[in-house]
């Protein structure tokens, strides 16, 4: 370790030809920094001043740990001491992502790849630096917008069921001013209802909690919220969903419901896979809508590693000139369609580290949609 | 008279038939066309409430069905959906009465007032 933590004496003012590289470096868009095997600063393009608000003068000579977090910096010395004397490649040649810091202490992401130069004065490696966070920046943009449709996509779907939902709390809500109105009415005629106002009551109540499921239901639909991850069983949250969809529907239809037995939890965020299932149910009852005996089959299982949902109806299945375009936004053959479930199902379920998958049927069998998602690790990695 | 109510929402139907028959109605209810279509068909001085939203045959074509009886009964179609969607469902269908939900016992016991 000596010689790493006492270099020789003040470097030699750079040759002609040395100037002249530099320049060249200088015109680099990517930092670039060349250090000794003392991992003393040789070289420290312009690109590297800008991005870490330090001066050439300032930065030559110095070891590079001044350009990066202290807790890297702490173990660099070593890395390139046991590189030196075993050999064992830790970063050269192989380039990846790294933090950098910045003199006002700012730390951020960076691209870092390494190449080693033999040099007449010894070994010298080169280190070629990108700035990541606009690239971050991007990433970033690009999620939250994702998520922000994945949310528009949830409120248009609730839109679009908005007249069938309010029908359904109407029924509840009649049905309590009614029960109501028969206690006010009998009471107010002297009638004795003590025998049967408490029965009475109970039904109301038992109506006005009906019609406070289906708000709270809506409400958690449609509320927009971090994107987040749950461990939990499948199951529940497709029924729910299965409820909340059935609410948007006018026509009742038949449907059959088999779970799997022993599946494995998942790793979830609720509400978006609640959002699939109800974009897939709502395909398949539009789907069988004008068959004799409308039916949907709606089924979990578990498949190495995965659960399964699948969700059957008895349509006429998916014309083959739509296959090709089926989980692109803006492909619907509806009338009022915005095209955009299964393009939105499909990213969600890749976000999920699962997929949508379809076989769509034809020749008198409906099509049949499955989302396959990745069972949880085992509980000690869940916390 | 009778008072006949199609209608296959449990609460809504079991409700309304306190109501009627808190006023003295004689109520028959029916969870869908079908039942109704099984019993002794509605006389003349009876009246029907009919939900337009059943599952099975579809309440209008209830409704049609009520009003070309010899002596058609009088009809209330009571329901909780868009006017657009009434419109499209009745097409020219004249029912006696009709009732959007929420109901309330008023509206109710005026238009089939206590015998
Ligand atoms: N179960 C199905 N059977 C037959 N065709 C289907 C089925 N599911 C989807 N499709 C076809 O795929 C198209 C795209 O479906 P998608 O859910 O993405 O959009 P949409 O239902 O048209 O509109 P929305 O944005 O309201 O969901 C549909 O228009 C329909 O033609
Ligand atoms: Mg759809």
């Amino acid at each position: 370790m000596r010689e790493f933590s006492s270099p020789p004496g003040p470097l030699p003012p750079p040759t002609v030809s040395e100037a002249r590289l530099l320049s060249v470096l200088d015109t680099a868009a990517d930092g670039i920094i060349v250090i000794d095997e003392h991992a003393r600063i040789l070289i420290f393009n312009k690109a590297c001043e800008k991005m870490f608000g330090i001066a050439a003068a300032e930065a030559i000579g110095q070891n590079v740990k001044i350009v990066m977090p202290i807790e890297y910096a702490r173990e660099h010395d070593e890395y390139l001491g046991s590189y030196i004397r075993t050999g064992v490649k830790k970063i050269i040649g192989i380039g990846r992502e790294v933090r950098g810091r910045h003199a006002d202490g700012t730390i951020f992401p960076l691209e870092l790849s390494v190449g080693e130069a033999a040099t007449p004065d010894g070994r010298q490696f080169i280190g070629i630096l990108r700035d990541l966070r606009p690239r971050k920046e991007s990433e970033q943009r690009l999620a939250d917008l994702q998520s922000e449709l994945v949310h528009l996509a949830r409120v248009s779907a609730i839109d679009e069921m908005g007249a069938a939902i309010a029908h359904e709390l109407n029924q509840p809500l009649t049905a309590l001013m009614l029960y109501l109105q028969a206690i006010r009415r009998a009471h107010a005629k002297g009638v004795d209802i003590v025998k049967v106002v408490g029965e009475i009551l109970d039904k109301a109540a038992g109506e006005a909690e009906r019609a406070g499921h289906i708000i709270q239901r809506m409400r958690q639909f449609v509320e927009k919220r971090e994107p987040e991850r749950h461990v939990r069983e499948l199951d529940p949250l497709i029924d729910e969903a299965i409820d909340l969809t059935l609410l948007g529907q006018r026509h009742r239809i038949r449907i059959d419901r088999k779970q799997g037995t022993n599946l494995p939890p998942v790793s979830v965020d609720p509400v978006q896979v609640q959002q699939i299932v109800v974009n897939l149910v709502r395909n398949a009852i539009e789907a069988a809508a004008g068959m004799t005996d409308p039916a949907i089959h709606i089924r979990t299982r578990s498949a190495d590693g995965t659960v399964v949902l699948e969700v059957q109806d008895n349509g006429p299945g998916i014309a083959p000139e739509a296959l090709p375009k089926l989980f692109e936004a803006f492909a619907s053959s509806k009338r009022r369609g915005m095209g955009l479930g299964l393009a939105i199902s499909r990213t969600i379920a890749q976000n999920h580290g699962g997929d949508l998958l379809v076989d769509p049927g034809g020749n008198g069998k409906g099509a049949c949609f499955s989302l396959v998602l990745p069972a949880a690790a085992a509980p000690a990695d869940v916390g | 008279m009778r008072v006949h109510v199609v209608e296959d929402d449990a609460g809504v139907s079991d409700s309304l038939s306190l109501i009627l028959g808190n006023v003295g109605h004689k109520v028959v209810a029916y969870p869908d066309a079908e039942s109704l279509f099984k019993a002794p068909p509605p006389e003349g001085r009876d009246a029907v409430i009919v939900d337009l939203s059943l599952p099975g045959i579809p309440g209008a074509q209830l409704v049609r069905w009520l009003l070309n009886l010899a002596t058609p009964p009088r009809v209330m179609v009571i329901t909780g959906q868009s006017q657009s969607f009434i419109d499209h469902q009745l097409r020219g269908l004249q029912p006696t009465w009709l009732v959007r939900k929420p109901l309330d016992a008023d509206t109710i016991t005026r238009v089939l007032p206590a015998e």
